[in-house]
């Protein structure tokens, strides 16, 4: 890009360019862009911890015979705090984190409703993140991530008691991180910006958050009863003394159902963003994706028992199997409409959009099996098996992961002023692609075959599909650093990146990369509809940002004659 | 909260925080209040698995003290609705006799659930979620209950004014909170 | 680039689909929905019950729809990413299409309507498949850490053709004439014959299990507490592993049938005879035999009750005598010695009295490297775990037996 100039960021006169030092992200900041970059830093941490225990579990599997661990409680510890981990403290906070750095500068605001909870919400998570690594070095959490009592409380190791005060801090956190967006998304939206303007991204953490206060405080609940069952001498779990142990899985499930809305609906919007952007044209069915979030929130209430297929009372099964199908409703008319989003656009082949379009073709497979798994016959053959193992990971990684890489691409020159590298990008996705579904697919069929989840040892018939999963499973961890090697190389040598690389409407492109502190100067007046490619009006929007703020176009949106690429002012 | 006289003199970023404030506090109690709505899950479930509730050989729990003190907690919430009118009103005399007043009854509730809570027998499921239930209960009541007594130096010292009356806005409407989910826990556990 | 227009973009694709792609498109839908299902007796483990012919149904129904919509979500992406993929240097936007109320109705109806079918059939089955035969027989089912034991009983109607009720002892003739009329016996492993439907009744000792079994579909919960009930018809003889599915703790893994260095099947399994005649010879009538005429020597008679697998021993413990292979606990090879060894160090009288202390509290004494893991076997009939006195003393009697060079 020799013939590129760099703009002077942020391009407007009088503004000193925001130039933040590492030390800065380490203190105490209620600055939203700050704290964003905390949640998604602290995130990847964890998301690199509990990715090293996958290794270890895929190492284990390897054989049929317990060998790597010492004993099958060291490997329930590995598999529960791999679980919780990557739950808790990757997907929650890195989309709380995306949450925070976009949902104010979507809105043409300032900072968030409240900045100081805000700071106060992401301090709880590195202390809570101890709490679990402590837990998992004492011991004897091997209750798997659902911790179903009476294993859970059956020895008075430490471990467990650790787990569930972090998860009660996570829990606090996460309410209110969601309190805030709440009040956020309903009163900070700038004028000319009804809801039905707002990005379908702001949406999705609309609907999250809604879920985040009224679903978390269930799991509060029920944290607490484990602690008093552990500590305190209760018995709420415990059958020989009036206790029930389905009371955990009914008031756990009536969370942690929602809790997948909660790390897959974000993803979704961050879907609607890049698709968009990435092909040029408006999104297909803006209401339908913004209420069909609403939809899945509100529907995600009725159907946590659908975990319970092979414990709940048999009568109260069939309900509980029409309600989880009838979720897939909503979630269908997303993937279609996304679907009618890239259909006719100009779709442009960045990192971001690979990404996007990776998590179109594997979510479905997650949502198809999702569906196989609301029938109950069909449950009750594969339920606790890796089919669920399988499904589980294809919404949640082919889900929420790979939204997350494809956000990370999209968004990381707006946080960072820097391009990511484009050929690493691709080098990664198409690692990280294939990998991907050669560790998942093949869980389907051991699954389906007889093998349960959870175990060390398993029947020596399903050693060929272990060895292919676990190879495939170590490629796709090594991908992972090529990210990280991007994101860390980038930062100080990767392309400047202008105000609008992706020529996107929405507002958070409408100021520097990064942004000033207060994110923008003066009051931005955001482009009637975020979407609205595709017209003259919309090109003269992104035509005055460029003409405001200077462009660098990234390889993908050069024009033809490169040697004229960029205009400054 | 209908807007007072003062409100009107608040600059636009201080009737935007103010906003927030209300908004926050609404979606807090929405949020909080589903603890509570939890743990009456689980005095269900677990009734539901007994034959009778009480439990065959248990001793229903003693109602009348406890419904006296629900009246009395009652009686407090139109206490602090009035300490707020009066604060806004700038009638500090009667805020400090109304929210005194009901910091009184409040330690009065508090003090007659932890006199039943040490009275009734201590084995049981019947027992045991009584006792989590009020302590729960109690924590938040008197957590609030501090914070309003703090408010109530904040307005000593003159920090808390008619022109801005957050404090004692937010003091009323936890109460209020203390107040809504201690009904359906009265109700749960003395009368359904 | 300051030009206020936008470019005007090289070619404009083409957004409504040719009525041959269409075809085309729905041909590969249908095709590949029903290639899927050709897999599927490669992908399920055999289909041995009334229960996994329907369930197969099913999936196969959920595979098809499944594959559709699969094949049309990736042929949609594949002919975009193909067709409209931006051409260098194409800085135009696409058309400002922003939807159209009656494709989107259509793909909200078209799910709805699936969704539908599906629970429908879903319901059907499932009513089919807890459907209660006539003639079922009904055996118990205690899961504890880490092993399945399967309750039997045998009454006067059910004993075996070669005993004469004359000629039991008088206890267990009392036994066979008391008011439920019956022998209780254990066994670890689970026996029925082709046709004969069975209904489990399921309790937990201590945690959470499942109780399932691939080869015929079905999959129950077995909570503390509570009894749990599960049905199957099996319609194929053979042998099939038990497998728990609910995490039990460090022996979860081990909680399922396995097969032994010389082919032997350890731990839970099904055994589908051909017909009863081969289920009386070969399993009911011999393990009958063995309760209803006990031997006298305690040392034969604890053998047989942990032979019988009564207890969960075999999981974790390994016993060259029992064909034990377990390695979550200690190995019991030879203990007779060294329980008489440690109850000098531990103040116990004798190696008996070792061995009782161990059943009793097994936290006691813990062998350095293995967890507090095994299960209490207490003396009260109302308690978990229960292990009445007559039984531990047989099993004192026979451990003592096993020292480093047997005598037998």
């Amino acid at each position: 890009m020799a013939a590129v100039t760099a703009p002077t960021l942020p391009g407007v006169a009088g503004e000193e360019p925001t130039r933040l030092h590492v030390s800065d992200y380490l203190r105490w900041s209620v600055d939203h862009k700050i704290i964003g970059v905390q949640y998604m830093a602290t995130a990847l941490f964890f998301f690199i911890f509990g990715g090293a225990l996958a290794m270890l579990i895929r190492w284990e599997l390897l054989t049929p015979a317990i060998d790597l661990m010492a004993d099958g409680q060291a490997y329930n510890s590995l598999f529960s705090i791999h679980g919780t981990v990557m739950i808790f403290l990757w997907i929650i906070p890195m989309i709380a984190g995306l949450g925070n750095y976009l949902v104010p500068l979507m809105l043409g605001a300032k900072d968030m409703a409240f900045p100081w909870l805000n700071a106060f919400a992401f301090w709880l998570i590195p202390p809570a993140g101890m709490l679990m690594i402590l837990g998992y070095f004492v011991g004897q959490t091997e209750a798997g991530w659902t911790s179903y009592p009476p294993l859970s409380t059956l020895f008075s190791g430490d471990g467990q008691t650790l787990w569930a005060l972090s998860l009660h801090l996570l829990g606090i956190s996460s309410i209110l991180g969601s309190i805030n967006f709440i009040v956020t998304i309903r009163n900070m939206r700038p004028a000319g910006m009804g809801y039905f303007q707002m990005p379908l991204f702001v949406w999705a953490v609309l609907a999250t958050s809604i879920i985040v206060v009224m679903a978390t405080p269930f799991l509060a609940g029920a944290l607490t009863l484990l602690i008093l069952d552990r500590v305190a001498g209760t018995a709420f779990f415990n059958p020989a003394q009036g206790g029930d142990v389905l009371l955990w899985q009914n008031v756990f499930w009536f969370y942690s159902h929602p809790a997948v809305y909660i790390m897959v609906l974000p993803a979704f919007g961050v879907i609607s963003e890049l698709l968009a952007v990435h092909s040029r044209k408006p999104v297909f069915g803006y209401r339908a994706i913004a209420l069909s979030s609403m939809a899945i929130a509100l529907v995600g209430f009725t159907v946590w028992a659908h975990h319970m297929f092979t414990s709940l009372t048999p009568e109260l099964r069939i309900p509980f199997m029409i309600t989880s199908m009838i979720i897939a409703v909503p979630t269908g008319i997303k993937v279609f409409s996304w679907l009618g989003t890239i259909w006719g656009g100009k779709i442009h082949f960045t990192s971001a959009m690979l990404f996007a379009l990776s998590f179109l073709s594997m979510f479905v497979i997650g949502g198809i099996s999702g569906v196989m798994l609301g029938s109950v016959p069909w449950d009750i053959h594969v339920h606790d098996t890796y089919f669920v193992v399988s499904h589980l990971h294809f919404v949640l990684f082919g889900g929420s992961v790979l939204a997350i890489y494809g956000g990370i691409y999209h968004w990381f020159p707006k946080i960072t002023g820097r391009m990511l590298d484009e050929r690493l990008g691709k080098i990664h996705f198409w690692i990280t692609y294939p990998a991907f579904f050669l560790t998942f697919f093949p869980m389907h069929l051991a699954g389906m075959l007889g093998m349960p989840r959870r175990v060390a040892q398993y029947a020596p018939e399903f050693q060929t599909l272990n060895v292919i999963i676990s190879i495939a499973a170590f490629v796709l961890g090594i991908s992972t650093f090529i990210l990280l090697y991007n994101i860390v190389w980038s930062l100080y040598h990767g392309e400047k990146a202008s105000a609008n690389p992706w020529r996107a409407l929405t507002l958070e492109w409408a100021t520097s990369s990064p942004p000033p502190s207060t994110n923008f100067i003066g009051d931005p007046v955001p482009f009637p509809n975020p979407y609205g490619y595709g017209t003259e009006a919309a090109y003269n929007y992104v035509e005055s940002q460029n003409k405001k703020y200077g462009t660098v176009n990234p390889a993908d949106y050069l024009p033809a004659e490169k040697s004229t690429a960029v205009t400054s002012e | 909260m209908a807007q007072n006289v003062a409100e009107q003199g608040l600059s636009r970023d201080e009737l935007i925080a103010l906003r927030n404030k209300r908004t926050g506090m609404t979606v807090f109690q929405i949020s909080w209040i589903m603890v509570f709505v939890c743990l009456i899950v689980v005095n269900w479930q677990l009734r539901s698995n007994s034959p009778t509730w009480p439990p065959a050989g248990v001793e229903p729990l003693p109602w009348a003290l406890p419904t006296i003190v629900t009246i009395l907690l009652v009686v407090s919430g139109w206490l602090v609705h009035n300490a707020l009118q009066a604060i806004n009103a700038n009638q500090l005399g009667r805020f400090f006799g109304q929210w005194r007043a009901a910091l009184v009854l409040g330690a009065a509730f508090v003090a007659v659930i932890a006199f039943e809570w040490i009275t009734i027998p201590t084995t049981g499921q019947y027992s045991t979620v009584f006792r989590v239930m009020t302590a729960y209960h109690a924590v938040h009541a008197v957590a609030i209950g501090l914070y309003m007594w703090y408010v109530d130096g904040r307005v000593r010292a003159e920090r808390v004014t008619a022109r801005d009356t957050w404090a004692v806005e937010a003091g009323m409407k936890l109460w209020y909170f203390v107040i809504a989910a201690w009904i359906m826990f009265y109700l749960v556990l003395y009368v359904l | 680039m300051s030009s206020s227009h936008p470019p005007s973009p090289r070619s404009t694709p083409n957004m409504t689909p040719s009525l041959a792609l269409i075809i085309v498109g729905v041909v590969v839908m249908i095709a590949g929905g029903l290639g899927f299902t050709l897999f599927i007796p490669m992908i399920l483990p055999p289909q041995a019950s009334t229960q996994a012919q329907q369930v197969d149904q099913l999936f196969t129904f959920l595979l098809f729809f499944g594959g559709v919509i699969f094949i049309l979500v990736e042929g949609v992406i594949l002919v975009s990413v193909i067709r409209f993929r931006a051409q260098p240097g194409d800085l135009a936007d696409g058309p400002p299409v922003s939807g159209n109320t009656t494709l989107e109705l259509v793909w909200t109806a078209i799910p709805a309507v699936l969704v539908t079918v599906l629970a429908i059939l879903s319901y059907t089955v499932w009513i089919n498949t807890r459907a209660i035969p006539a003639n079922e027989m009904s055996v118990g089912a205690t899961a504890a850490r880490f092993a399945w034991t399967f309750n039997y009983e045998v009454g006067q109607e059910t004993l075996p053709t070669t005993l004469n009720f004359g000629d039991l002892k008088p206890e267990i003739q009392a036994d066979l004439t008391d008011e439920d009329g019956v022998v209780h016996f254990n066994n670890p492993k689970l026996y029925t014959w082709v046709g004969q439907p069975v209904v489990m009744e399921m309790q937990s000792q201590d945690v959470n299990h499942a109780f399932w079994i691939p080869a015929m579909r079905v999959k129950q919960d077995v909570l503390p507490g509570r009894t749990t009930e599960i049905r199957f018809t099996p319609t194929m003889a053979g042998n099939y592993r038990i497998v728990c599915a609910e995490l039990c703790g460090s022996g979860h893994g081990a909680m399922a049938g396995e097969v032994g260095r010389d082919g032997e099947l350890l731990g839970a399994w099904l055994i589908v005879f051909e017909n009863e005649e081969d289920y009386l010879a070969n399993f009911f009538d011999p393990a009958a035999a063995t309760v209803l005429v006990p031997p006298d020597d305690p040392a034969l008679l604890g053998r047989q009750i942990l032979a019988s697998g009564a207890y969960p021993c075999a999981t974790c413990h390994t016993l060259d005598d029992l064909g034990w292979t377990g390695n979550i606990g200690p190995n019991m090879n030879g203990i007779g010695d060294r329980a008489a060894a440690r109850a000098q160090t531990t103040g116990d009288a004798d190696g008996a009295a070792y061995l009782e202390h161990s059943l009793r509290h097994p936290g006691d004494y813990l062998v350095p490297g293995f967890g507090n893991l095994m299960p209490q076997f207490n003396p009260d009939p109302g308690q978990p775990n229960y292990m009445p006195q007559s039984d531990l003393d047989a099993i004192v009697a026979y451990l003592l037996t096993q020292t480093a060079n047997p005598s037998n």
